[in-house]
C-alpha cells in the first residue's frame, strides 16, 4: 500500500516537477538555494500527499503546497535575505536599466520581482502561470477582489522599483 | 506592453531551462525522512540520559547511598563515573553528528553510508551501556566488600567456619542473576525504542539500495 502511494507520488511529481522549479526560481536567487527549496517542497508535498484526495487537480494542489512551503521558509529567513544584498540589487538595477535589449530588461525585471514580499511573489507566480483571478484566489485562500487589488498594487510597486 | 506581460512571455519559454530530475532522484528525496528518524535517536538518547540521571538524583538521599558515599575508598567508583559521563557525552556528539550529516545530504550513496554509521553508533551505544552497568556493579561490590562493616564481619565469620568459598559463591551467583534480569529489561527497552527506529531506517536503506542497482 505504502509502496503504491510512493510510486504514484513520485511519478506525478516527476511529471509536474517544473511547477516546483518555477516556484524555486521566484523565491531563490542562486543554485544551492534553488535545490534546497526544491527538496524542502518535495518533502512537504510527500508529507501532505496522503491527504490529497484528488478533489483538486494534482497540479492545483501542488501550486498550493509549494507556495505555502516557499512562503513559510521565506518568512523564516526573511531578515537574512533582506539585509544581505538589498542595496546591492537596487544599485545594479539603476545601473542596468538604461540598456534596453530584451534580455537585459528581463534580467532587471526578475531582480525587481525578487524584491517583492512572499505573498506578492506568490501572486506574480500564479499570474505568470496564466491563472485567472478565481484560481489565484482559491490557491492563496483570498477573495477574488482582494487578489485583483493586490495584483494592481504589485504592478504599481514593480513600476516604482524599475523607475525610482 | 506591461512589464509583467514581458515576463510572462519569457516565463512560458523557461520550461526547458530547468533540470529534469529523474524518478530515482525524486524518490531519494522523499527518503530524506531518514533524517527525522536519526533526529529521534539523538533526542531519545538525551532523554534516556536525563531519566538515568534523574533516578540517580532521586536515590541520592537514601540511606544506603549515603552510606556508600561515605566510604573513603571511592578511588574506584569516582573515576568510573567520570569516564562514564565523558563517553556518554561523546555518544551524544556522535548522534548529533549523524543527524547533521544526514540532514544535509542529498546523494543516495552518502545517505546510505550515514545510515550504516548511525546503526553502528546505536549498537556501540547499547553495548557501552550494558558493559558500563556490569563494570559499575563489580566496582560497587568491590567497594562494599572493602568498607561495609556488616559484610566484612560476615566474611570473617564465614572464613572462620571454613565457608568462605560458599559465602562468595552465593554473592556472585545472586549478582549475576540480578544483572541478567536488569540486562534483559534494558535490552527489551533498547529493542523497543532504538530497535523500532532502526527498523524504519533499515527499510529506507533497502529502498535506497534498490535505487543504486
Amino acid at each position: 500500500m505504502k509502496k503504491e502511494l510512493e510510486h504514484s507520488f513520485v511519478e506525478l511529481l516527476e511529471k509536474h516537477q517544473n511547477i516546483v522549479h518555477k516556484v524555486c526560481r521566484l523565491y531563490t536567487n542562486n543554485y544551492d538555494a534553488h535545490n534546497d527549496l526544491f527538496q524542502e517542497i518535495t518533502i512537504q508535498l510527500w508529507k501532505a500527499y496522503p491527504k490529497f484526495r484528488g478533489e483538486a487537480k494534482f497540479s492545483t494542489w501542488m501550486y498550493r503546497v509549494s507556495l505555502n512551503t516557499a512562503i513559510t521558509l521565506y518568512r523564516k529567513s526573511k531578515r537574512r535575505i533582506n539585509t544581505e544584498d538589498f542595496n546591492d540589487v537596487e544599485f545594479k538595477i539603476k545601473a542596468e536599466v538604461y540598456d534596453d535589449t530584451e534580455e537585459q530588461q528581463l534580467k532587471v525585471l526578475y531582480k525587481a520581482v525578487h524584491q517583492l514580499n512572499d505573498i506578492e511573489k506568490a501572486l506574480v507566480f500564479l499570474y505568470l502561470e496564466d491563472k485567472d483571478y478565481r484560481e489565484i484566489s482559491e490557491t492563496l485562500g483570498i477573495s477574488e477582489v482582494n487578489a485583483r487589488v493586490k495584483m494592481n498594487r504589485i504592478k504599481t510597486k514593480l513600476k516604482t522599483i524599475l523607475n525610482p | 506592453m506591461d512589464e509583467l506581460d514581458l515576463l510572462k512571455k519569457d516565463w512560458k519559454k523557461s520550461d526547458d531551462k530547468f533540470p529534469k530530475l529523474s524518478y530515482n532522484q525524486i524518490y531519494s528525496m522523499i527518503l530524506k525522512r531518514s533524517s527525522s528518524i536519526v533526529k529521534w535517536i539523538f533526542i531519545i538518547s538525551i532523554l534516556e540520559f536525563v531519566l538515568w540521571t534523574g533516578i540517580a538524583f532521586f536515590i541520592k538521599d537514601t540511606e544506603s547511598m549515603k552510606r556508600f558515599e561515605s566510604y573513603s575508598n571511592n578511588s574506584v567508583y569516582t573515576p568510573l563515573v567520570i569516564i562514564g559521563y565523558i563517553i556518554l557525552a561523546y555518544f551524544f556528539y556522535l548522534f548529533f553528528r549523524n543527524y547533521r550529516n544526514i540532514s544535509v545530504t542529498d546523494s543516495a550513496k552518502v545517505l546510505m553510508e550515514n545510515i550504516i554509521k548511525t546503526r553502528k553508533t546505536v549498537r556501540y551505544y547499547v553495548l557501552f551501556n550494558l558493559g558500563y552497568l556490569v563494570a559499575s556493579t563489580i566496582a560497587a561490590l568491590f567497594v562494599e566488600f572493602n568498607n561495609d562493616d556488616i559484610l566484612i564481619n560476615q566474611a570473617q565469620q564465614a572464613a572462620a567456619s571454613g565457608e568462605i568459598f560458599k559465602f562468595y559463591a552465593v554473592f556472585i551467583i545472586a549478582t549475576v542473576l540480578m544483572l541478567a534480569v536488569v540486562i534483559g529489561v534494558l535490552l527489551l527497552f533498547y529493542w523497543l525504542i532504538y530497535g523500532l527506529l532502526l527498523k524504519r531506517l533499515n527499510s529506507n536503506y533497502n529502498e535506497l539500495k534498490k535505487l543504486e542497482i
